[in-house]
């Protein structure tokens, strides 16, 4: 999921995705570098990411991600069921909380 | 999985796109960290580090592109196919045994699946049932098995909390002139319900109704089958409600039953059908369809959710009652107490009849399940050889195996790549027997008509391959893929890595142990093999040895059934008398005579009798009745062995029937009379006490086969011309080339009636052959399918021999350096083959044993246990397999003992 919302905002290659990861997250979430290749090829074959060979900011070509229709479905589908859980959550911390 | 199958053949292009990803992202990382102020081998290491390592993520990323064993099932195939491209004499042996294998088994298959197996085209199939009579009977019937009445199939129709509908059909040859000629064909007499009970619908016009099926007579209305409009009818499309002349009654077409629908027989099937209603005119000189006449075979629908069972108990009580009411019926015959006893005891049973009915279902399913258990045998074997092969080979590729070991490849993975090979083998070879299949089964469909009475209906049988044969091949050969891969995939995981490191090729024994196993298990099948052909042989010998017990030289018969074509009793017994003087006067005739039923067709004119000696005996069983013009038994060479033959005081004019003197031969005389002489005593036929002999025997006849060669009951013979017999079969004995003489004999009826057709018209020596159909084809395919195994076993035995002369060379060499003998060196070499051989012949033994009781219904005069057969079969194999050993045996004599050591 996290690798679909980073894709959603602008096309990224693995090397762009993995730095972007690192940042939003302020190192919290500590993906493994290694694990994320074979999860981009796994989106990719699911058909919610498209890969293309681009050439990249530093002049060199790199292979884009970028998100299909499917995988737009598919992120808002994760987004919404993580509110809920996330909501379910809160209410029970509220409640313990009181 | 389409997507991932599709990344297999892409990979090369994938595998480029990720290494450039990869090196994209580490160089990346590695500036972004040497920027950051770490030297370059420090980043370099650092970037490594981070993304754990290339080769994994390379490999994992595979993973998702093709699962792992998809990936390494397609390793292993192409693997396979690799070495099967460099192994070609290997390859192709193993395939050419699986394609035997599967081909003999997809063709009996075939036949199992299609006469015995295979359920109606209609809807539903599986809540058909036939009805039949379980007790006695006390009317006489006619027509092949399951035999019930007319009205009773009415009742049963009735009886609606169990059926939805009760259907009751007969077959029965007719004449029908459609366009001009008049020709035979075979026609279903059926109740008006048939089409709607089977759920069959029209292809044009309409089928059959009830309202069809009225009054005798009332409904002249037939219709055609699909395959009779399209071949004999060339599909004209203003065919329904034209009308066609059936027995010369015009009958009108109302319509055209569907494509798919043959009939419920497979093995005949019916050109018309016709309503009981016409049963008079399609069946001349049957008048009271609607009486306690058996004729037809019945067979019900269930209602959704009954039971056979439920049905089957459910109808007792009302088929009492019937049974108690038929007793009171005017028309019912006088019989004894204990014998209405029998009768009122009868009870219905129900079958299952998803198939429908057939007769020859009947004949064939012992020779099919016979055959099919040789062939499963056959594809054994086949297996068995294929594994055996196998196992050379991997002890050839002993030390290829061990390094792969050594290397870290699993067992289970070595295991299975086995298994793909064999798979692989099993495949090829089983799509090359389906290829083969067809042609055997055309030529088998082909033979299988003239098990039938009325050699002129044709059958449903066909040769091609459908799903379900294709279903059945595919899964045969996965089968022995499986068969023939476990062995040496078990095998395989007993590898010890470190001696088949150590060992010099060609000294390992892996696999000897069990290959010789095989080998032994081959020639114990092999054995029950021979064994059955030879049983069978032995039978078709004896039946052709025994003979009719008539001489068939020169004789050829045909039938002419006058009252098929219009001709009234009186008119159709004068044609008859017309012909049989012109063919007596005709130049080509030696002797000619008349039987009004044929001989050797399997089917006879039967009825118990009863004698009037000293005392009254009823005989227990049938006794087989003809009747004939005196003149027969010279033309067919059968001597009068007491009395007088028949001669022209026996001859009455037309129109003035009984039976005044009867000729019965010697196996009546011998379990009837006891000893009495048989010459003046009255007979009569039937049993009972309104049974009154007043037919006088004349003369003793030598014994001759009527139905079959097989028949061993009493016979006697009326003479024939008596009174209004209309239908006959002539017997002529010819001069010169009886094949000539067919053209004579036409043109000879031609010359009496233009339109009569010549039914079975054939020699007699041909007759006797079709007669013999059954003993035919088992003898010779269970003979060719024995000298398959025969020779795939001694393949193997070859093989195993030939490997073990190869392992021991150097011994042998050593021996001979030493100063064995040659002999001794074949010695050597035989015993082990020796063993092999007799230990197999123990075993297959009692196999032979077990499977003779299985064929004894199928045997004459030979014992499943016979020790003839058996010695001889055991010699022919015995003698067989040793020389296939003896030709490696050979070779190990003449090794030269200084080559042997320096071999290495």
């Amino acid at each position: 999921m996290l690798i679909l919302q980073v894709v959603s905002l602008e096309p990224a290659h693995g090397y762009g995705i993995a730095q972007r990861l690192d940042q939003i997250s302020r190192s919290v979430v500590q993906a493994n570098q290694g694990s994320l290749y074979p999860a981009l090829h796994r989106l990719e074959q699911k058909g919610w990411l498209r890969g293309e060979w681009k050439q990249s900011e530093t002049g060199r070509e790199a292979k884009f991600y970028s998100l299909t229709a499917a995988g737009r479905k598919q992120l808002a589908i994760e987004k919404d069921s993580w509110a809920r859980l996330a909501g379910a959550v809160q209410l029970i911390f509220n409640e313990g909380g009181r | 999985m389409i997507r991932k199958l599709a990344n297999w053949f892409r990979r090369e292009k994938l595998e480029a796109s990720l290494d450039r990803e990869l090196r994209y992202h580490l160089e990346r990382r590695i500036a972004d960290l040497e920027r950051s102020g770490l030297s370059a081998t420090e980043a370099r290491r650092l970037a490594a580090l981070e993304l754990g390592g290339l080769a994994q993520v390379q490999e994992q990323v595979r993973d998702v592109w093709l699962s792992r064993w998809a990936r390494d099932f397609a390793y292993d195939l192409r693997f396979s196919l690799r070495s099967f491209y460099k192994m070609p004499s290997f390859t192709v042996t193993a395939v050419l045994s699986l394609m035997l294998g599967v081909g003999a088994t997809t063709a009996i298959y075939s036949l199992v699946d299609q006469v015995l197996l295979h359920a109606l085209p209609v809807q539903a199939p599986e809540r058909l049932v036939l009805i039949d009579w379980k007790g006695e009977h006390v009317v006489g019937g006619f027509g092949s098995w399951n035999l019930m009445s007319y009205p009773l199939c009415r009742d049963l129709d009735r009886q609606k909390q169990f059926f939805e509908g009760v259907f009751c059909r007969a077959l029965t040859p007719v004449s029908l002139t459609a366009f001009g000629d008049a020709q035979p064909v075979t026609a279903e007499v059926v109740s008006g319900n048939y089409f709607q009970v089977l759920g069959v619908r029209a292809a044009a016009g309409r089928v059959l109704t009830t309202e069809d099926d009225g009054a005798p007579g009332a409904n002249p209305v037939i219709v055609l089958s699909y395959d009779f409009w399209k071949t004999k009818l060339a599909g004209a499309s203003d065919v329904v409600g034209r009308k066609l002349l059936l027995n010369s009654h015009p009958m009108t077409v109302i319509g055209i039953a569907a494509e798919t629908f043959r009939g419920i027989d497979v093995g005949e099937v019916p050109s018309i059908w016709v309503p009981a209603s016409m049963s008079g005119q399609a069946i001349p000189g049957f008048k009271d369809y609607l009486g306690l006449a058996r004729w037809m075979q019945v067979l019900g629908r269930l209602s959704p959710g009954m039971t056979l069972h439920e049905a089957q108990t459910g109808l007792q009580p009302w088929f009492k009652a019937l049974l108690r009411e038929d007793i009171h019926r005017p028309d019912f015959p006088v019989i004894t107490a204990e014998r209405r006893r029998h009768f009122l005891n009868s009870s219905l049973v129900l079958t299952p009849a998803p198939q429908g009915h057939s007769s020859l279902r009947r004949r064939l399913v012992e020779p099919l399940w016979v055959l099919f258990a040789v062939t499963g045998v056959l594809l054994g074997l086949a297996c068995l050889n294929v594994s055996s092969l196998f196992l050379a080979r991997g002890s050839a590729h002993e030390r290829e195996i061990g390094t792969r070991l050594a290397l870290g490849a699993s067992r289970g993975r070595l295991g299975r790549q086995l298994l793909t090979d064999s798979f692989i083998i099993a495949l090829a070879g089983g799509v090359l027997g389906m290829f083969t299949a067809p042609i055997a089964v055309r030529a088998m469909v082909a033979y299988l008509p003239r098990l039938l009475p009325y050699g002129n209906a044709p059958n449903a049988l066909h040769a091609g391959v459908d799903s379900r044969l294709l279903l059945f091949a595919v899964t045969a050969s996965l089968a022995a893929g499986l068969l023939s891969g476990i062995a040496p995939a078990w095998q395989s995981r007993r590898h010890s890595l470190f001696t088949s490191l150590r060992e010099r090729s060609g000294t390992a024994l892996g696999g000897m142990r069990v290959r010789k196993v095989i080998v032994t298990a081959q020639i114990a099948l092999t054995l029950t093999l021979v064994v059955g052909a030879a049983l069978f042989v032995c039978t078709l010998d004896a039946l052709m040895a025994k003979g009719p017990g008539f001489d068939t030289t020169s004789l050829v018969s045909f039938a002419i059934r006058g009252s098929q074509n219009g001709y009234s009793p009186a008119e159709g017994n004068r044609m008859i008398r017309r012909v049989d003087e012109l063919i007596r006067q005709s130049p080509i005739t030696q002797a000619a005579a008349i039987a009004r039923y044929p001989l050797l067709t399997g089917g006879s004119w039967n009825n118990p009798m009863t004698i009037l000696a000293d005392k009254r005996i009823e005989t227990p069983d049938d006794v087989n009745l003809n009747a004939v013009t005196p003149g027969f038994f010279e033309t067919m060479g059968i001597r009068i062995l007491a009395g007088r033959n028949f001669d022209n005081r026996d001859v009455r004019p037309p129109g003035d029937p009984g039976l005044r003197s009867a000729i019965v031969n010697e196996t009546f005389v011998k379990r009837y009379l006891a000893g009495r002489n048989p010459l003046g005593l009255l007979i009569c036929q039937g049993t009972g006490p309104n049974a009154k002999p007043n037919v006088e025997i004349v003369g003793v006849m030598s014994n001759f086969s009527y139905r079959g060669l097989r028949e061993e009951a009493g016979q006697a013979y009326f003479p024939f011309l008596e009174g209004n017999d209309s239908g006959a079969t002539f017997y002529v004995k010819v001069r010169g080339n009886p094949n000539t003489a067919l053209s004579t004999i036409r043109a000879i009826v031609r010359g009496v009636d233009q339109t009569l057709p010549l039914v079975d018209f054939r020699t007699v020596s041909e007759q006797l052959d079709r007669s013999l159909t059954t003993e035919h084809l088992l003898a010779t395919l269970s003979a060719s399918f024995s000298a398959l195994a025969l020779v795939l076993s001694l393949v193997g035995l070859y093989g195993v021999m030939s490997f073990v002369v190869t392992q021991r060379t150097r011994e042998i060499g050593i021996r001979l350096a030493l100063g064995a003998q040659r002999w001794s060196a074949i010695w050597l070499v035989l015993r082990d083959a020796l063993a092999m051989i007799l230990v197999g012949i123990a075993i297959g033994l009692p196999l032979v044993w077990a499977l003779g009781r299985l064929v004894k219904s199928q045997l004459y005069d030979v014992e499943p246990s016979d020790p003839t057969v058996i010695a001889v079969s055991i010699l022919i194999l015995a003698s067989a397999a040793i020389a296939a050993a003896w030709i490696p045996a050979r070779r190990a004599s003449g090794v030269d003992p200084t080559e042997a050591l320096r071999v290495e």
